[in-house]
């Protein structure tokens, strides 16, 4: 008898027991899988980066922006090749829940910038023809169902249309873009700044600020001196502002999220123990009920070090197939649970170091399950196995 | 006839590797669930359990928070001289404070950023707030003076956040003179007079207006008037409606990760009962089978069964319960999706988040309880008896 064929006998002798177990821990590798997933998520968005990009913002809030005229002033500084201005615009289309974020851009100088940004319908010029048009994400088309032509109404939460704070602002979708890699977020939407910034000083008698600028430096000139130097343009107010590479940029945020990456943490730990249990449980389960067949293959005559192999053996191959089930799964849902994490975190993906850890972290399950077992059944005498009844 | 109690929590009794896996594996997963949603119960109470109802928030109407709101000054003055609803100290002033508000950016003493809510108050603030905000160590700041107290719960995570240490704030230097402690969000942000603030954040319109009502003003028909006031308008509520609102993202991901950890674990700790009370069926099969025969119902033996289970899901709840109460009061900080900004709270085991895990692990050990219960109930006597 070889040691497949007692592996299979085994396992299936309780099939429901046998399917229960794998199914628990296949839950629990799909589980630890996503959380994981989560966390690098998280921590790609910053590296992805590119950082030829620079963004120039407020030193002192994310909620301040710069005047107008910052942009000439860096425009002049030797090196800086591209700035377009880039205001957060946080409008609400239909209900709050829909968040997503919108921003006031120069349409040409932002496809300049974001070469990875691909125009998949309707069509870049007649974006850039159209004053109140706009270039939605795939994500949101996906989300909301739009297409091109659609008449998108926003309600300005943070700027109230010049006509009344429940007039919304209108625009009328000229583009949809998808971006090539994932460092561009895919649920954008992006307008004239032109458009944004004609429209606010009617009502408000004065232009508004740019959020934020981001600018290309020109092949081989010095990054570090042109942060330095645009930094340095505004030391003394009226705004102090902070250049950074894009990568840092998105760095910035993910630290403020804060400890969200330990927490999911300490809960992947802890799905991890509950399921150690859990496999350990019925491991025992199945040693119990084969004391009498460990009697007779040893009085049949199988060494105590092929017997450990088999018990130690048969864990693995329990936890192996949970674990390949777990991950299929969270292989399978990738997409799904990117679009449920989508307002969150976009670009939700499944590494491959996420895999290589749960592949780890399955032998690991397999191994301290099956060695409790295999142990005791080391010290069963023939004698008192054959009699237990 | 009826089984005893006692039989059924026996055969728990003889199992004791066992029932101590499962309970054990059952009470994890209870006490992640119970974990998040004190999570969840530490941020909510924080913002909605010490919002005053006496004290009206004024906002821009369409805004929904302060950030998003703002006032010409002139307007806000305006209005709190206008209103006779607003009530007023001995001396006849209105009981009422302009406040301007910015997250800003600090950086974290065990590294990276954060935002840190700032706030420019009005000397009046402190007689709207009385106990509410306290100076619990240094002075408060002088009106007029750049000078600024922090909230208690800054101290030691953000760097500067201390007694005598110096803040800047975009080009100015502030001083930090006291330390301010409060049971509410107050305790996570800095506090300075708002003529300096503004000043120094190069921001002149205030973000809103907090003012103590004449007893017995209603919420609802004052705030309709004020929608229409002819010149300023304004959205108002209650203060205790407006933080309320303002843990509405934070709160509901929570939840939300709460309900999907708990379908997903509680799937698998529904199997691993499953299996538990299985092997508790396979060693006792002749039992079952002699019980059938001298003449217990089915049914008997079906509720004997799924007592069992439910015994092993309180008893799981229990451990659960008992493995999540140490993180009570432990203090963390974690960013308000509303606000964006950094808060800090503690973890609160509430009786509701002890019902919930209880009542969650009685729900796993019926569901899986109840197969192995059929199956018992559903035994040949004959057969059962013939197997070993």
């Amino acid at each position: 008898m070889d040691f497949w064929t007692l592996t299979r006998r085994n396992l299936l002798r309780h099939p429901l027991r046998t399917f229960l177990t794998c199914g628990a821990i296949a839950l629990a590798i799909f589980l630890v899988c996503t959380l994981r997933s989560l966390v690098t998520t998280l921590d790609n968005t910053a590296a992805a980066a590119r950082n030829e990009r620079l963004w120039v913002q407020s030193a002192v809030s994310l909620f301040v922006g710069l005047p107008q005229a910052y942009q000439s002033k860096i425009e002049a500084v030797e090196g800086v090749e591209v700035v377009c201005p880039w205001q957060w615009f946080g409008g609400i289309y239909q209900d709050p829940k829909n968040f997503f974020s919108q921003f006031a851009v120069d349409p040409v100088k932002t496809f300049d910038l974001y070469p990875e940004m691909k125009v998949i319908d309707g069509s870049l010029d007649e974006f850039v023809a159209d004053r109140r048009g706009a270039m939605v994400g795939q994500g949101l088309v996906d989300r909301f169902g739009w297409k091109v032509g659609d008449k998108i109404p926003l309600l300005g939460a943070l700027f109230p249309h010049p006509e009344g704070s429940d007039v919304p602002w209108e625009f009328e979708i000229r583009g949809i873009y998808e971006p090539e890699a994932n460092n561009v977020d895919n649920q954008m939407f992006l307008f004239h700044w032109e458009y944004f910034a004609e429209t606010y000083e009617l009502g408000e008698g004065q232009p508004p600020d740019a959020g934020t600028f981001v600018m290309r430096t020109e092949p081989g000139s010095d990054q570090k001196r042109v942060m330095r130097e645009v930094d340095a343009l505004f030391e003394n107010g009226p705004q102090r502002v902070q250049t950074t590479t894009e990568s840092e940029f998105q760095a910035q945020f993910v630290s403020m999220y804060g400890n969200v990456g330990f927490f999911v943490t300490v809960i992947g730990g802890a799905v991890l123990f509950a399921i150690l249990l859990a496999a350990l449980n019925t491991m025992l389960m199945a040693a119990r009920e084969q004391t009498r067949d460990v009697g007779v293959l040893k009085a049949l005559g199988f060494s105590d070090g092929r017997l450990f192999r088999y018990l130690l053996g048969q864990s693995f191959v329990l936890c192996l197939v949970g674990g390949a089930i777990g991950i299929g799964l969270a292989l399978l849902l990738e997409k799904g649970i990117g679009k449920a994490f989508a307002t969150m975190l976009p670009n939700y993906t499944v590494v491959p170091q996420t895999l290589v850890l749960a592949v780890g972290i399955t032998l690991a399950l397999g191994l301290l399950a099956g060695l409790l077992p295999a142990l005791r059944a080391r010290s069963i005498l023939p004698v008192n196995a054959l009699a237990d009844r | 006839m009826w089984i005893p109690l006692s039989y059924a929590l026996r055969g728990l009794w003889q199992r004791k590797m066992t029932t101590l896996l499962a309970v054990f594996g059952l009470g994890t997963v209870v006490a992640i669930i119970a974990g998040v949603l004190a999570l969840q119960q530490g941020f909510e109470t924080l913002y909605a359990e010490h919002g005053r109802k006496d004290l009206f928030v004024f906002l821009r109407p369409g805004a929904n928070s302060e950030g998003e709101s703002t006032f010409p000054p002139d307007r806000a003055k305006t209005l709190i001289k206008s209103l006779p609803e607003i009530a007023q100290d001995e001396a006849g002033q209105p009981l009422a404070s302009m406040e301007c508000f910015l997250a800003v950016r600090r950086y974290k003493v065990d590294g990276g950023e954060t935002n840190v809510p700032i706030r420019g108050v009005q000397p009046m603030t402190f007689a709207l707030r009385g106990d509410d905000v306290r100076i619990v160590e240094g002075e408060p700041f002088e009106p007029g003076t750049d000078q600024v107290v922090v909230g208690r719960s800054l101290l030691g995570r953000i760097r500067n956040c201390n007694l005598g240490a110096t803040i800047w704030i975009n080009t100015t230097p502030f001083q930090v003179v006291g330390v301010l402690d409060s049971e509410g969000p107050f305790s996570s942000e800095i506090w300075g007079d708002f003529d300096r603030m503004s000043d120094a954040l190069n921001r002149e319109n205030p973000n809103r207006i907090v003012a103590q009502m004449v007893p017995g003003t209603d919420e609802q028909a004052f705030a309709k008037a004020l929608e229409k006031h002819p010149e300023v308008p304004a959205k108002v509520l209650s203060e205790r409606t407006y933080l309320s609102s303002q843990t509405a993202a934070l709160s509901a991901t929570l939840k939300f990760l709460a309900g999907l950890l708990g379908t997903i674990m509680g799937v698998a700790a529904i199997f691993t009962a499953t299996n538990t009370m299985l092997s508790a069926l396979a060693a006792r099969t002749r039992e079952v089978g002699t019980l059938l025969s001298i003449g217990f119902r089915p049914i008997a033996v079906f509720l004997s069964f799924l007592i069992e289970a439910l015994f092993l899901g309180l008893l799981g709840g229990l451990v659960g319960c008992l493995l999540v109460l140490p993180i009570h009061g432990i203090r963390t900080g974690t960013m308000n999706f509303d606000t964006f900004t950094e808060v800090a709270f503690a973890f609160r085991i509430t009786p509701e988040v002890l019902t919930t895990a209880i009542v969650f692990s009685l729900f796993l050990g019926l569901l899986g309880g109840a197969w192995p219960a059929w199956r018992a109930s559903r035994l040949l006597p004959t057969e059962a008896l013939r197997r070993r």
